[in-house]
């Protein structure tokens, strides 16, 4: 076993240099293969919505991989035990898995959309579009300062080189070959990302196990685990962690342009393919990271400076040797630089349709020329705004949280939106404006969460379990099972989560979120008059270039 | 709990993970070459 406070071992700063630049300029000559002497707006933001099965399969599974959930998997196994990894990447990977069913409706109504936001500036008007378009910017901005982040943590940790400067040499690389290409670039070095990530898993996890000492580190370390922590059906690890990612599941998917923009960027034939492959490589990869959690757990490790973020760059420098070290990098800045690139062109496309197509320019004056710049500039900001957002380390999971939350808000309002055609732009707006009133203070604890409002909050949130289960069950089975499913598991939870529930401000606040949404819209469509035609919505979301004719590219395919 | 059953549960993710890899990689092949073939871009 290792023992704690072991010195760790450093790549040396030339190494460190040699590994950054084969990885962001391998990445960037990948990238200037599929330039074009022509450039397109619509190819910058979907990829002219016909990619292949490998490509946006590698594409999904990357850019949901990102270094934060290895770190929190991790962190799961290290503080909940052997299901902790479980109840963090199974849950994860199923937000992938449930959102495909609604994914193929909305390209049914919506085949050459580039946002959801769009879609909906379509469905309903501009402050539904401006809602949840604002809620994707919040959530990619966030995301790409928490990759910063990673990279400037891992950078500073492994390398003689400092966090700023960790951050500022992925921020670099990331921007260099994602500005030229879009959306083209994010999803063809995809490929070589995950091939990097899910390759490095399959050897560093076996190599780190047997190095830490096999199966004997399990019968040494038993004194190390709580019967809890030892436990496949850990009641902490539940209601801590597994719980609230369940209650996010559709929420997450929902508000997350990167995955939007993928589904529209896909064949439509292969969407479920997609979204399956993708579920089952994010979860193996993300829930076998979270096994160095629980092997550092049964060692008796402590983590450098008591942060948890350290565990997973801790168990390599003790146990991996120089090779595999240099591979470990590659794995996570593999894996923050998908995700940070496919949320630069999630923000790109956002200004891009939402804001300029849609609301500068309006839709047919649109000019191709000026989206592109107006989707590179925003690649800069938004890089800009990130370095600046990781300089300072806020706790950006403390406001994922609540972006996680504002997006339950959106769920039901949106998916209702695509197969009811009597959900009205008010009925969208007052609902989760509603939903948000009555989320933060019961998230904040603003009003105390006990006595008569503890009650209320939990009979709000039981609703709140029976929406979630019967939205998930919508998906696959329809209204009827939906109802049924969700009455059912409203009914169950009842006698548990009534009187408890509210002591669980994370879990409370996104069922409170998805009830008071659910429950406005519902209440405000059903009394409306409103019929819309969903046959509309492809003739006002489409290409914004003029259509070209389909000559073959004698260059291309190198 | 038995370590054995604690062994397999740590190494049977890898595994998973090789084959989705596996999965992904030859698609990415079939569709680089047919790409090729049609002279035209991947993406």
């Amino acid at each position: 076993m290792a023992p704690n406070g072991v010195e760790l071992q450093q790549l040396s700063g030339w190494l460190a240099i040699a590994l950054l630049v084969f990885f962001y300029g391998g990445t960037f000559i990948m990238t200037l293969g599929i330039g074009k002497k022509k450039e397109n707006a619509d190819g910058y933001m979907t990829a002219g919505n016909k990619i292949g099965f490998g490509i946006s399969a590698a594409s999904m599974t990357a850019t949901w991989i990102w270094a934060s959930s290895m770190y929190a998997s991790a962190t799961s196994g290290y503080t909940y035990g052997v299901s902790g990894p479980i109840h963090y990447g199974l849950w994860g990977a199923l937000m992938i898995l449930f959102i495909y069913p609604f994914g193929k409706r909305i390209r049914k109504v919506a085949p050459r959309a580039h946002t959801l936001a769009e879609v909906m500036y379509a469905r309903h008007g501009r402050a539904s579009q401006l809602m949840l378009a604002g809620s994707n910017i919040v959530g990619s901005l966030i995301s790409v300062t928490s990759n910063f982040i990673a990279g400037g943590a891992l950078i500073g940790m492994l390398t003689p080189f400092t966090f700023q400067q960790g951050i500022l040499a992925v921020a670099a690389g990331t921007l260099l070959y994602s500005l030229w290409s879009g959306f083209r670039a994010s999803v063809m070095t995809d490929f070589a990302q995950v091939l990097a990530m899910l390759g490095a898993v399959v050897i560093i996890i076996p190599v780190v196990f047997f190095a830490a000492g096999g199966t004997d580190m399990f019968a040494q370390g038993a004194a190390n685990v709580t019967p809890q922590q030892g436990s496949f059906f850990s009641s902490d690890a539940f209601m801590n962690q597994g719980a609230p990612y369940i209650a996010a599941v559709l929420a997450y998917a929902i508000g997350n342009q990167t995955i939007a923009q993928r589904l529209f960027a896909v064949r439509e034939d292969l969407i479920k393919k997609t979204f399956v492959t993708a579920t089952v490589g994010y979860g193996a990869t993300i829930i076998g990271i979270g096994m160095l959690g629980v092997m550092a757990l049964y060692l008796g490790i402590t983590p450098t400076g008591g942060d948890v973020n350290n565990l997973i760059p801790q168990m390599a420098a003790t146990y991996l040797g120089p090779v595999l070290l240099c591979l470990f990098m590659i794995m996570v800045i593999g894996a923050l630089s998908s995700t940070a690139d496919a949320d630069l062109c999630a923000l790109s496309s956002i200004m891009m349709a939402d804001i300029y197509g849609q609301n500068v320019a309006k839709r047919g004056k649109a000019n191709p020329k000026t989206m592109l710049l107006v989707g590179r500039i925003t690649m800069v900001v938004a890089t800009g705004a990130g370095l600046f957002f990781a300089s300072g380390q806020m706790n950006i999971l403390d406001l994922l949280v609540f972006v996680g939350a504002l997006w339950g808000c959106l769920v039901f309002p949106v998916i209702a939106s695509f197969y009811w055609s009597k959900v009205t732009n008010a009925a969208f707006v007052t609902a989760v404006i509603t939903a948000l009133a009555v989320f933060i203070p019961v998230r904040f604890s603003w009003i105390p969460v006990d006595g008569l409002w503890g009650l209320i909050v939990d009979v709000i949130s039981i609703a709140g379990i029976g929406v979630v289960i019967g939205l998930m069950s919508f998906g696959f089975f329809g209204g009827r099972v939906a109802r049924i499913a969700g009455i059912i598991a409203a009914v169950v939870a009842a006698p548990f989560a009534f009187g408890q529930l509210h002591e669980y401000a994370v879990l409370s606040g996104s069922l409170v979120a998805y009830a008071v949404s659910t429950g406005v819209c519902f209440l405000m469509s059903a009394r409306s008059r409103m019929d819309f035609d969903f046959s509309t919505i492809q003739d006002k979301v489409g290409d914004f270039d003029p259509a070209e004719p389909a000559v073959p590219d004698a260059t291309a395919a190198r | 709990m038995e370590p054995i059953f604690l062994t397999l549960y740590v190494l049977m993710w890898p595994v998973i993970v090789a084959g989705t890899l596996f999965v992904i990689t030859r698609a990415f092949l079939r569709e680089w070459l047919e790409a090729r073939r049609e002279k035209r871009h991947l993406v």
